[in-house]
């Protein structure tokens, strides 16, 4: 059965064009112009991953509510944060209502298609097994790329897909320096250096809730980053 | 010339004020003078009527001889020195003929002096004496009549031969002197004063010319002196203050009486430098010379006396004696039964009217003098308020123009009514308008980037789109230069509100210890590649640079200012970053320079503003040049607590970031 994804978003020609793609990818999309009209018929329905756009027509931070209000609903739904935002102020508060991934109408249907593949993917993971050759481990870190999920010392991080493929990158070839191109590349994301600069602060942060003393990704200025251990 | 010189120089026109009143003063001076000419010619002729209507003794038209006052005791001896003092009034009843009278209180003198170089002596009881040179003297009281004749054959004392009988109250006899040299013969004599003529007759015949002085023809004429009792009348009749003098038809002083005021103490002689200058100015050139005969002359032959004795009055001012007095001089005619037959001359003191236009003068310069300060230190003080209140307004207006972004504080002024008030409002309307624009052109580029993402967004995911639809082969090109064509749209909406994200992040930046140095060799070796073919030469201070700020911030900026390097550095130039340690507290510098063409010198200061640029058009096809890259620098620059200058060197360009270092947040989390 195909999975459901519900896109709010008031542009109607861009709602139109993500509903073709995705539905073209074998997803069921149902597009929603406003907040008010997405809300009622998810209060029918839960769809299984939803897009959102922040600004709706006239609701400025309309994406931001909803966002709010269907986490409150179910703690797992998977959210897209989709803009034409691009400040890092938005991000982090969409991230902090719980969104699992923010990117900007800069994105490719590619891109935004292999997203949600990849959170679809990381959901159907957590429900089998680990499998062992998708485990990378360096030290207190483990690394599972089938679930896309990121341990320190045991403790689970609850980095976003573009942060876990960020991570994965770096841990991938440890010692090695990654230009800011080479991660946008690997993350798929068509950003400035600036946001990967905030991408790479947010990730260590997230670390660092965890372990205070954490300081394993390294800038190495003018050039990139690198994993050290 | 500022505004205050200005209004010192407008005040200078109120010293027109103390000009009219030295007008005014001279014009009220001139009528006083002539409302006291009018007054004293009045006074003259009615002393003149007044005279007539006593039956004074008044002198008749003819000529006569005048009888001085002697000077000093005369002794009878032929010689002239003791007539000295009276020379000055000798009378000439015929050139070549010089005749004076003296009377003393009890002589009546008489000398005569003859030119006459021919001489034919005989004594005067010669029998020929008349065919000789003698003088014949007539001597007439009353009816009564004598002639004596002189004559003398040597110089020394003679005896003159009476003519006719003796008779009653004329003198028997005469004696005198004789005195003679080359070119004159002169004769002096005395009668008593008992027997003086009221009338004398002098003949003078010469042999040799003996129709030299009429003929030897006696002039007969009256004699005339200062009357005492004529005085007298006139002393009773002058008014006070007034001296007046009676004038015969030839100018002699027959009769003088009044005085005038008595001269000012002896201490005011030497007058007040005011006083002086006043009288200088303003008196004296109305004032004829000083009269040249004095006041006790026995004649007068001023020209005011001429023409009152011509039948015309004439009113004359002149200086007095004392220094700073003035004397009006009054000549009037004296006219009996329609023939003049004097003058009557007053004079009058006038040291009041000095006087009173001096106090006038004082009062009317005091007064101008306080009005003019009062009235300059007033439009000082106004001018000094109304400069320092348009400086302020200006100061505040270059304030404002430099404010880069800062908020507008009020501009002063604001409030008063006044047209700078009203200028102050324009400022403040103008500003604010100003300010509005500029803001709006800095977020233009930001909000535009906003607003164009979303169409963006639907060309890219349409041709997404179209990329699963069916297209025929041909259309694929298409298809792939409208995406070539929709990235460069997105990178050049990325460039758009790069500004406005980094002044976000800027703003959110956490300062955090770390070395510059490393920082800088970082991004210089990465520079590397892509400086080539170009010379990249990295100069570092010190191995260790320590900052407390955000490294990726500076990176940032190092690329902007690498980029903005590279683009002006031709392919065979170089590029030189360098890294200098400053002193204490001053912090680093930061400097990247390039060969290639110099920075204008108008931009030069404005280099670093938002959205603008001095790169030519068409600089590198394809980047977007909103002119942020180095408005950024300058942000960086100023997080770090320091400054970015761009200079020209000799081959170059030089962009100098001062770095200083972020402040030091507490930590609140």
């Amino acid at each position: 059965m195909a999975r459901a994804i519900a896109i709010v978003e008031d542009e109607p020609l861009i709602r139109a064009n993500y509903v073709e793609a995705l539905s073209r990818f074998g997803y069921e999309v149902r597009g929603y112009p406003s907040r008010g009209e997405a809300s009622s018929a998810f209060a029918q329905r839960m769809p299984e991953l939803v897009i959102i756009d922040i600004g709706l027509s006239d609701e400025p931070e309309g994406g931001f509510d909803l966002c709010r209000e269907l986490r409150a609903k179910s703690s797992t739904l998977p959210i897209i944060f989709l803009t034409a935002r691009d400040s890092d102020f938005d991000v982090i508060s969409g991230l902090r209502l719980g969104a699992d991934d923010y990117l900007s109408k800069d994105t490719s249907l590619h891109q935004l298609a292999a997203r949600i593949g990849a959170l679809f993917r990381r959901i159907e993971s957590l429900k089998t097994p680990v499998s062992a050759e998708t485990v990378i481990e360096h030290g207190p870190l483990k690394l599972e790329s089938e679930r896309m999920r990121i341990s320190w010392n045991g403790h689970d991080v609850p980095l976003t897909v573009t942060e876990f493929w960020m991570v994965h990158t770096l841990v991938r070839f440890p010692g090695h320096v990654k230009s800011r191109d080479q991660l946008m590349r690997e993350a798929e994301l068509v950003v400035d250096d600036a946001t990967i600069t905030s991408h790479i602060k947010r990730i260590r942060k997230k670390f660092i809730a965890v372990d205070p003393a954490f300081d394993s990704i390294e800038t190495v200025h003018g050039v990139g980053y690198r994993w050290t251990t | 010339m500022t505004l205050r010189r200005k209004l010192l120089l407008v005040a200078l026109s109120t010293l027109a004020l103390p000009f009219a009143g030295w007008l005014y003063v001279r014009q009220m001076e001139q009528l006083l003078r002539r409302s006291q000419e009018q007054a004293l010619l009045a006074t003259a002729f009615a002393l003149g009527r007044g005279l007539v209507a006593v039956g004074a003794n008044l002198p008749t038209p003819a000529k006569g001889w005048y009888v001085q006052n002697a000077r000093q005791p005369i002794i009878v001896d032929g010689y002239g020195d003791d007539w000295a003092a009276l020379s000055p009034w000798v009378q000439h009843p015929w050139p070549g003929v010089r005749v004076q009278l003296a009377q003393d209180a009890a002589w009546l003198y008489l000398h005569i002096e003859v030119n006459d170089a021919t001489r034919t002596r005989v004594d005067a009881q010669d029998s020929e004496s008349q065919d000789a040179d003698h003088v014949e003297l007539t001597l007439a009281r009353g009816a009564q009549q004598r002639h004596f004749l002189i004559a003398s054959a040597a110089p020394g004392s003679f005896q003159a031969r009476p003519l006719d009988d003796r008779v009653r109250g004329l003198p028997d006899l005469i004696t005198g002197q004789w005195q003679e040299d080359a070119g004159a013969y002169r004769i002096e004599l005395r009668l008593p004063r008992a027997q003086a003529p009221d009338r004398l007759g002098i003949a003078v015949y010469d042999a040799d010319a003996p129709a030299r002085f009429n003929g030897g023809e006696p002039n007969m004429r009256p004699l005339y002196s200062l009357a005492p009792a004529l005085s007298n009348d006139l002393t009773q009749l002058a008014p006070t203050g007034v001296r007046v003098r009676l004038l015969s038809s030839e100018g002699w002083v027959l009769a003088s009486g009044g005085a005038l005021l008595a001269d000012s103490p002896a201490g005011n002689d030497r007058m007040a430098w005011f006083d002086k200058l006043v009288f200088d100015a303003l008196i004296a050139p109305a004032l004829q010379a000083r009269s040249s005969t004095p006041m006790d002359a026995p004649q007068l032959q001023d020209a005011d006396a001429k023409r009152a004795l011509a039948g015309r009055a004439s009113a004359v001012w002149r200086a007095g004696e004392a220094p700073g007095s003035v004397v009006l001089s009054v000549a009037v005619p004296l006219d009996t039964h329609g023939e003049t037959r004097g003058a009557l001359v007053l004079d009058q003191s006038s040291r009041a009217l000095p006087l009173l236009t001096n106090r006038a003068l004082l009062g009317l310069m005091l007064a101008s003098v306080a009005g003019l300060l009062i009235a300059g230190a007033l439009l000082f003080a106004f001018a000094t308020w109304l400069s320092l209140r348009i400086g302020r307004l200006r100061d505040a207006a270059e304030r404002a123009q430099h404010r880069e972004g800062a908020p507008l504080a009020a501009l002063p002024l604001v409030e008063d009514s006044d047209e700078l008030g009203d200028l102050a409002r324009s400022f403040s309307r103008l500003l604010d308008a100003i300010g509005t624009y500029t803001d709006y052109l800095r977020t233009l580029a930001s909000k535009l980037s906003h607003e164009l993402n979303t169409p963006l967004a639907i060309v890219k995911s349409s041709l997404d789109n179209l990329e699963h639809a069916d297209l025929p082969p041909d259309a694929q090109p298409y298809v792939a230069r409208a995406r070539d064509g929709a990235a460069r749209l997105g990178t050049i909406v990325r460039a758009m509100s790069e500004a406005s994200r980094m002044e976000r992040a800027i703003a959110s930046a956490e300062g955090e210890d770390f070395d510059l140095a490393q920082v800088v060799r970082g991004c210089a070796e990465a520079y590397r590649a892509l400086a080539a073919p170009r010379r990249l030469e990295c100069v570092l201070d010190a191995a260790h640079s320590p900052l407390h700020g955000a490294p990726e911030l500076i990176a940032q900026a190092l690329d902007k200012l690498f980029d903005n390097a590279l683009s002006f550095t031709p392919a065979e130039g170089w590029i030189r970053i360098e890294l200098r340690e400053l002193d204490e507290d001053e912090g680093a510098q930061l400097i990247v320079a390039n060969s290639g063409p110099p920075l204008p010198e108008a931009m030069s200061g404005r280099l670093f503003d938002s959205l603008v640029s001095v790169r030519g058009s068409g600089a590198r096809v394809g980047v977007p040049h909103l002119g942020l890259g180095l408005y950024v620098v300058r942000l960086v620059a100023e997080l770090h607590q320091g400054k970015v200058e761009a200079q020209n060197l000799a081959d170059g360009v030089a962009f100098t970031m001062r770095l200083r270092g972020m402040v030091r947040r507490r930590l609140v989390e």
